[in-house]
């Protein structure tokens, strides 16, 4: 995107996505993220795991930039995506978010129809030219997103008329739509039944062949079920980070264990 | 109100009573009877509201409504052409130099002809005397229609003219054979031959449109008078208004909302505009006059004025209404947008803006309904008065003549003397109503329509 050489070298960015360096970020006074370092793999599902308040969902807001909407928001360190720190100020967290797609806890489908809720994002990066290129990213998107199926006769009822779990999928589609590079999920199955959890948990999987996804869980089960890796967040700091089955087995650090056993939390 | 904290006497503080289920315990008959009470309250204080409702709603369609009908007389005019155009070549600059004085005669003389021809009794020696049954404005009338067709003249034409208001009155039960001892305008003898007339059909009441669509008339014609004029310029004034506050006020609104930093400036403007909304509206009457008339050299009276000082006024209630529909569009639809990558700007105007149209129109039409009510503003910049007996002709003359507004000409006839200008004034407020009404529908029904679920 921009001239300026990639730094680091090739081999270590093979297969890092994202690259997060001495990540600090305070809301006010109040100091939510501490030291963090993670390098998060692409194509894999990454979980973030923690307790209420643990600031998992604020790391996550760092890496598309979506805490720049809080005014009392500061984010100090590097978050590098492919080689490019996101916070460089040449950087337009428009453009950013365009590769950075975000899923979030509630399902907010626009109040418009199916079809112009996953258009939306296409159209206003003009990645059709024409009407039938349009319909057809609408369909692919639909499919990718599992949902092709419940709404391909009604594209054109609002969004909002379908179920939660409908209408999260829905979302995730409106997300791929933009062909992004990195997902983010944040909490995507908490306002859902098992059934439509169940759906989504295996769009997720599906996903992980095209993109970088990042979720955020508050259900451990799901983190096993669903991520390749896991980290382990706690008051602000990144206590572990590894193969999931690694840190659901075999803990290295007692406070990871303590969580997982129900301990803490 | 609470009892919470308060221990019922007879229950043992801290330990709950296990009588039956079937039986109310102390407390929670207190508790009904405080719910009982309370709704009690809500019904009293409702039914005072709707009792003044309905007395207000009752005075105002008793005594406006006679407003709508007036009293006409029709009979035929002779067109004497001696009188009218002596030459006798119907030259119309030449017709002109007969003033409405040498109509009144023939006025007089169509009574007395009218009068005889239906076998009623006239009891005045002089035909001049009739003169009285008949609006001042019936001269003017007739000359109206003879210059604007000469070809007329020689002719007898069926004219329906006004009747003096206080035959009007006299029809509409206003005035009474008791209270014309004290008028030296009509005498008993009037008002028999009014009864006569009005049983041949010479003289009848019927619905005046005049009155809706005229123009206001001088102190001495109540009979002519009409708010036409004077809602043309409230209608431009609204115009202003419409086209200056909603564009100003949607555009701070959304900069206040979604893009000023939260900083001390933006607290103040904040405190300040809510100020505006507070500050009494004779106010914002002064500062045009000193700014809009005095500095900038606006035309006095003018709706072009009345508007810039009501958009003063209206701004902050809209700007006001404006940020609470913007506050209450839930922030996860601004994520949405953001999170697909659209910018700030693309996020408000494609999402938030629409989803809070119903709450702006809704704003934006309370705002103009309030402005197209206030008149003292107006009172400070002249357009309080008699002031306008003609429409605007065409459109920027509709902003830069003088004009008055529907509130002010209200006002203006309630302080004249006449009684029956104190009907008109009720009949205007009847005419207001219907206008105010009639935009608060507009407002359920655009908010209706913008509305969308969730």
């Amino acid at each position: 995107m921009y001239d300026s050489p990639k730094t680091g070298t090739a081999v270590d960015q093979k297969d890092i996505k994202i690259t997060a360096r001495k990540v600090q970020v305070y809301y006010g006074d109040t100091h939510a993220i501490k030291d963090v370092d993670v390098q998060i793999e692409d194509k894999t599902v990454t979980a973030f795991i923690g307790p209420s308040g643990c600031g998992k969902s604020t790391f996550l807001r760092c890496i598309n930039r979506m805490n720049d909407t809080i005014d009392i928001c500061r984010v100090e360190g590097d978050i590098l995506l492919d080689g490019e720190d996101i916070y460089d100020k040449r950087v337009d967290p428009v453009q950013l978010r365009a590769k950075v797609g975000m899923v979030f806890q509630k399902p907010n489908p626009f109040p418009k129809s199916i079809y112009d809720n996953i258009a939306y994002g296409p159209r206003i990066h003009g990645l059709a030219k024409n009407k039938a290129e349009l319909d057809e990213i609408v369909e692919k998107s639909l499919r990718r997103g599992a949902i092709w199926n419940e709404v391909k006769d009604r594209l054109h009822a609002p969004g909002t008329g379908l179920s939660g779990g409908q209408q999260q999928r829905l979302c995730i589609a409106r997300a791929v739509a933009t062909e992004p590079e990195v997902l983010l999920m944040d909490e995507p199955c908490s306002a859902l039944d098992p059934i439509a959890t169940g759906q989504v948990e295996e769009l997720i999987d599906e996903l992980r062949e095209n993109f970088s996804v990042v979720i955020v869980t508050h259900s451990m089960q799901q983190a096993a079920r669903v991520s390749q890796k896991t980290a382990f967040f706690h008051l602000g700091n990144l206590v572990e980070y590894g193969e999931t089955s690694q840190i659901f087995t075999n803990p290295k650090d007692p406070r990871t264990e303590s969580y997982i056993t129900g301990r803490i939390g | 109100m609470t009892d919470a904290a308060t221990p019922m006497p007879g229950a043992t503080p801290g330990k709950r009573s296990s009588g039956s289920l079937l039986e109310l315990d102390a407390r929670t008959r207190k508790r009904n009877a405080a719910e009982a009470r309370f709704k009690i309250y809500g019904i009293i204080a409702i039914g005072i509201g709707l009792l003044f409702l309905v007395a207000l709603l009752f005075a105002i369609v008793r005594n406006g409504t006679p407003a709508f009908t007036q009293t006409f007389i029709s009979i035929p005019v002779e067109l004497d052409e001696a009188k009218l155009d002596k030459t006798g070549n119907r030259d119309r600059e030449e017709m002109a130099k007969v003033t409405t004085f040498g109509y009144a005669p023939l006025v007089d003389t169509a009574l007395a002809k009218a009068l005889a021809d239906k076998g009623i009794e006239n009891p005045f020696e002089k035909e001049k005397d009739l003169r009285k049954l008949v609006s001042d404005s019936a001269a003017s009338q007739i000359r109206d229609v003879v210059l604007a067709d000469p070809a007329l003249v020689g002719q007898t034409v069926e004219f329906r003219l006004l009747a003096a208001s206080r035959v009007d009155g006299y029809m509409k039960d206003r005035v009474t054979r008791e209270s014309l001892a004290r008028d030296k305008n009509l005498d008993a003898a009037h008002l028999d031959l009014v009864d006569a007339m009005a049983d041949k059909g010479l003289l009848a009441k019927s619905f005046n449109w005049d009155f809706v669509f005229g123009a206001d008339a001088s102190e001495k014609r109540p009979e002519q008078a009409g708010i036409g004029v004077a809602m043309m310029g409230s209608f431009f004034m609204m115009l202003v208004v419409l086209f200056l506050a909603l564009p100003i006020g949607v555009a701070a609104s959304i900069y206040l909302e979604e893009f000023a930093p939260k900083s001390r400036w933006t607290d103040l403007i904040e405190v300040n505009i809510s100020n505006l909304a507070a500050v009494p509206s004779i106010v914002f009457g002064i500062l045009g006059l000193a700014v809009f008339i005095q500095f900038a050299e606006l035309p006095q009276s003018a709706p072009i004025v009345g508007g810039l000082v009501l958009t003063l006024m209206t701004l902050p209630t809209i700007i006001i209404s404006t940020r609470a529909s913007l506050k209450a569009v839930p922030p996860s639809i601004r994520d949405a947008a953001l999170g697909v990558g659209a910018s700030k700007m693309q996020s408000v105007f494609h999402h938030v803006l629409p989803l809070a149209m119903p709450g702006i129109l809704t704003g934006t039409i309370i705002g103009l309904a309030q402005a197209l009510g206030e008149t003292a503003p107006l009172l400070l910049i002249g357009m309080v008065g008699f002031i306008a007996s003609n429409y605007p002709d065409g459109f920027t003359d509709g902003f830069l003549s003088p004009n008055s507004a529907m509130p002010a000409q209200i006002y203006e006839w309630a302080k004249r003397a006449d009684p029956a200008y104190y009907e008109r004034a009720w009949g205007g407020i009847i005419i207001l109503l219907l206008f105010l009404m009639t935009m608060n529908i507009i407002a359920i029904i655009l908010r209706r329509k913008f509305e969308r679920r969730w």
